[in-house]
């Protein structure tokens, strides 16, 4: 382990500019009280400059990891070990921010109707997204914990915006209880592998493994199982996403698919790091777990996915399926694969719950299927981008959920997994079934209802997740080379 | 070239798009007047074409480095007589869809999609682009089902969806078995065919590769017990789904197993010959004797479309030299024949909106030109000789009565079924008094004789002279037989190598 003490400014810029752009926000709300347009600027302008930030660190990662090998890497792990600037952590970033953006813009018509209430919830978009941004760059455990809590904290919140739903405030109530239960059980996992490596940090956790052969491994493993645990709770992983479905379905429409999108990618990539650069030397133990939760969250999110009748639930056990999916990028033991899935889903997702929001409302909480009903005559545009949308979560061909699927079953089959990728395979046929009853409703029933109005702010929204949709499942390359790239310490 | 022949349905689609949707009466002659390019340059192809063996009009580019996909496009004697059907059969449907009066745009785009998307599939080269046309084909075919079918429309498209997109899981998963194995054997990633041709595998990998891979051709084709989507798809879905459906969809499955089957896993080709062989005649049987019992015309064709893409299979798996050739030509035959039979079933069903042949009789003495081109098509249905459907079964049935003789017997007794389903169909329908209701029927227009013509002197033409295809698909379907005969033991017997049954002279030998 080799410590730098200097501190390296560059490496957590971003989470700063996130952090003050936050902090302004709502000093600016409090002096100037502007209209909310005002502060989405400011929103705009922080996560603007953070992606600036984000892009130079990206240069200079590439720079380090072309000059020097193993030598060099003093220079990426800083902050006496706490952060790490790889690639891993820039493509992570990249992915929050540009969440983060088409998450404001997605729940734009909320944040305004909120008034005063407006502020608040932009200020804590940008602070989960500079905790989640920091969990995917940390290289101790402590630090990745403090980045989970300050993002999902900003999550129950914003859960709870239009609290005086009880639906939203149950939404809430549930999503604090059992998320704070999941974080409680991720810290007393770290706590036992600290107990049994006596390290924090994942990279000298590695090097205990390839320096000793631990005999009697019950800590090790009981710890990193908790890990598991915990962080499958926040990515909602099957038999840890009761929480997802109520929690979809009663937080503003508005929002949700910023939640979703933030904690899958923060998760997921918590998960990637610790197993695959913290503990590859116990993979025999692991890589049956997680193919198992793998199978478990494809099989159970697309048979319940099934029998639902309101949109939201059907897409958070979607979510189920494809935290099972993207599992098995996980289990191929390469993460271009998983970064490549999850940078495309999320997308997807903060693109359906974007037209979740425009016909239901941006404060609503429930969307039954048959609200969609003739939707494809009363606003065929809007339509469209929903099949776009819902094939490419699918994985239909020419869309990017294609290609992220093929990437992930390909590194699981060579990684020896024949069968998951067999159960993942099925397991999109049955997905077929629900993704298309949406279909069904939109362009095969009539309707009465009448025509829904898309604001601008939504079609710009639309028009990118569909764009980015299309155009990752036709020209993936420069997406799946920046995934190559990224690939942790 | 060939590129453009995907590209123009596209281009096309994109064009119909655009028109506005209140210039409603212009989207339908817009789409037919377009279609009619990809119709001419498959033409050209065609007739630039060289009846040697191996892939023309080569086009190679690069898609992902990395994971060796390409965007690798070739023809040869097996893919072309399908593209042709494929551009022939899809300006007759649009043309046949006049009765479409609701979202005629999007009706027009959606088949124009699946045009280029079934051409894809027939000029791929590579495993992986060959996938993703088969399996994007679906959502336009599931949309025509789906919203310009008859009452049970939303369950025959999600039926037809589902087991098609089962199938074709499987053979992703064979796929992607496919291409790490090669890059275990050679260091490369690649999803060529040629590359992928070289595979060693093992055998219990080559059969559970084939089976996955037979699995899902088999459903598209479809094969007895797989079939049960299509009578409901046929039923429920407009006139030119049917007809796109049974001429050219279907093909996808025949032409997958002799492309891909019978190419990447001649070991298991040889040995499985008699299951598939098994499977293909008792397809034969059941879809007759099911055909004989409908009382729904177009269920009834839907059935004997299950009879005859049979007779394919056997060909194929025949092994032989007629047989391969039969299969080729007798896709093309059935796409020709059935296409019109569902045409002309959809004719009858716009004048008296029933398809029940009970509700039928007396038609030829009030629609007399309608009853000459419905015997017509029975009776290449049938395989008279001097039609084209005669070409093809006896191919098959000679051929494969070499190497698989008592399935071969068997089969033949499919065609006598043939005769009892269709002309007893024939019979009822057209023969007799005609009551009251069916006294007022309007013979078939000019327009409606202009769909049915093309499809009638194609018949005619291939049955009378059937050399202007088999010499063109006789050298590639001889190179596939010669890979099978290099991978394995089997020699193909030499009455059944001599293809001396039409392809006489020789000269391409």
């Amino acid at each position: 382990m080799i410590v730098t003490p200097e501190v390296s400014w560059i490496s957590i810029l971003p989470e700063l500019v996130l952090a003050i752009g936050a902090a302004a926000v709502l000093l600016i709300d409090v002096q100037y009280k502007p209209v909310t347009r005002v502060l989405g600027g400011v929103a705009a302008f922080t996560l603007f400059v953070a992606t600036i930030f984000t892009w130079l660190q990206w240069v200079q990662v590439g720079d380090v990891s072309v000059s020097g090998v193993f030598g060099a890497l003093g220079e990426l792990v800083v902050f006496s070990g706490m952060i790490v600037m790889d690639g891993y952590a820039v493509f992570g970033r990249f992915a929050l921010l540009l969440m983060a953006a088409l998450g404001i813009a997605a729940g734009w018509k909320l944040l305004e109707s909120l008034n005063r209430r407006g502020a608040e919830a932009i200020a804590l978009i940008l602070l989960a997204t500079a905790g989640f941004s920091i969990m995917v760059a940390s290289n101790n455990l402590v630090m990745m914990f403090l980045g989970l809590e300050v993002g999902s904290i900003s999550l129950y919140i914003l859960a709870g915006l239009t609290r005086e739903k009880a639906m939203a405030d149950e939404a809430a109530m549930k999503y604090f209880l059992l998320g704070s239960f999941a974080s409680a059980i991720f810290v007393y996992g770290v706590a036992l592998l600290y107990a049994g490596t006596g390290q924090f940090e994942i990279l000298a956790i590695r090097q205990f493994f390839s320096d000793f052969v631990v005999t009697s491994p019950a800590v090790v493993m009981i710890g990193l199982g908790l890990i598991i645990v915990g962080l499958g709770f926040k990515v909602s992983a099957a038999p840890f996403h009761s929480w997802a479905p109520d929690v979809y379905q009663g937080a503003p429409a508005g929002v949700v698919g910023y939640m979703a999108a933030m904690a899958k990618i923060a998760g997921f990539l918590a998960i990637a790091r610790i197993l695959l650069t913290g503990v590859p030397q116990l993979e025999d133990s692991w890589l049956p777990v997680m193919a198992g939760l793998s199978a478990l969250s494809m099989l159970v999110g697309s048979i319940v996915a099934l029998v639902q009748s309101d949109i939201r639930r059907m897409l958070a056990y979607s979510g189920v399926a494809h935290a099972g999916f993207i599992m098995t990028g996980i289990v191929g033991g390469a993460t271009t694969g998983m970064l490549f899935y999850v940078a495309v889903y999320a997308l997807q997702l903060i693109g359906s719950f974007a037209v979740v929001a425009v016909v239901s409302g941006p404060g609503s909480s429930g969307s039954a299927i048959d609200e969609y009903r003739g939707l494809g005559r009363r606003s065929p545009a809007l339509a469209m981008a929903f099949t776009v949308l819902l094939l490419g979560m699918a994985g239909l061909p020419l869309t990017s959920g294609f290609i992220a699927k093929f990437g992930v079953f390909s590194e699981a089959w060579a990684n020896g997994f024949e069968w998951l990728v067999i159960v993942a395979l099925l397991a999109s046929v049955v997905a077929f079934g629900f993704y298309l009853r949406v279909i069904v409703a939109m362009y095969m029933d009539e309707t009465e209802a009448e025509e829904v109005v898309v604001s601008a702010v939504a079609r710009w929204v639309l028009a990118i997740a569909v764009v980015g949709t299309v155009l990752m499942g036709i020209l993936p390359a420069p997406l799946i080379d920046f995934a190559a790239n990224a690939f942790p310490l | 070239m060939l590129t453009w022949l995907i590209l123009l349905p596209v281009i096309a689609a994109a064009i119909v798009a655009l028109v506005p949707r209140r210039l409603k009466e212009l989207h339908l002659p817009l789409g037919i007047a377009l279609s009619v390019l990809p119709l001419a340059l498959a033409g050209y192809v065609f007739w630039v074409f060289e009846p040697v063996a191996g892939y023309q009009f080569v086009e190679q580019a690069t898609w992902y480095e990395p994971w060796g996909i390409s965007w690798s496009l070739g023809i040869d004697g097996i893919s072309i007589p399908m593209v042709l059907l494929t551009v022939i059969l899809v300006p007759i449907a649009l043309a046949a869809s006049t009765s479409i009066t609701r979202r005629t745009k999007e009706f027009v785009v959606y088949a124009l999609l699946l045009e280029a998307g079934m051409i894809g599939v027939f000029l791929s080269l590579d495993l992986f682009l060959f996938f993703v046309f088969f399996e994007a084909i679906l959502i336009p075919m599931y949309f025509i089902i789906g919203i310009w079918g008859s009452d049970r429309r939303v369950y025959a498209a999600m039926k037809f969806f589902i087991y098609t997109a089962f199938g074709s899981a499987l053979m992703l998963a064979g796929i992607i078995a496919l291409a790490v194995t090669h890059a275990d054997q050679f260091g490369t990633t690649s999803f060529a065919l040629s590359d992928l041709m070289n595979v060693e595998l093992s055998v219990g990998a080559e059969r559970w590769i084939f089976a996955a891979f037979a699995l899902a051709f088999a459903i598209k084709v479809p094969l007895f017990p797989l079939h049960t989507w299509l009578p409901d798809a046929h039923t429920e879905a407009p006139t030119a789904g049917s007809v796109l459906l049974a001429g050219v969809l279907l093909k996808l499955g025949t032409y997958g197993l002799l492309r891909f089957n019978l190419s990447l896993f001649p070991e298991t080709s040889v040995d499985a010959a008699w299951i598939m062989g098994i499977l293909a005649v008792i397809g034969i049987i059941y879809g007759a004797v099911v055909a004989i019992v409908q009382p729904d015309l177009k269920k009834l064709v839907a059935y004997s479309s299950v009879s005859h893409l049979g007779f394919i299979v056997l060909g194929t798996f025949a092994l032989t030299s007629g047989g391969l050739q039969g299969a080729v030509i007798q896709n093309v035959n059935h796409g020709l024949i059935t296409g019109a039979l569902f045409l002309l079933v959809g004719m009858i069903y716009e004048r008296r909106h029933t398809k029940q042949i009970s509700e039928f009789g007396g038609l030829q003495k009030v629609m007399p030109i309608y009853a000459g081109f419905f015997l017509f098509m029975v009776f290449a249905s049938i395989g008279l000789p001097g039609l084209s459907g005669f070409v093809g079964e006896f191919l098959i049935l000679v051929s494969s009565f070499t190497t698989l003789p008592i399935l071969a017997v068997i089969a033949a007794s499919g065609v006598v079924l043939a005769a009892i389903y269709l002309l007893w169909a024939y019979e009822r329908v057209f023969t007799g008094v005609p009551d009251k209701e069916n006294l007022g029927l309007s013979d078939l227009s000019v327009r409606e004789i202009s769909l049915l013509a093309p499809l009638a002197i194609l018949v005619l033409v291939i049955g009378l002279y059937p050399n202007i295809l088999l010499d063109k698909i006789a050298p590639s379907t001889e190179s596939v037989l010669d890979h099978i005969e290099q991978q394995t033991e089997y020699v193909v017997p030499v009455p059944g190598r001599l293809s001396d049954v039409f392809v006489a002279d020789g000269d391409h030998e």
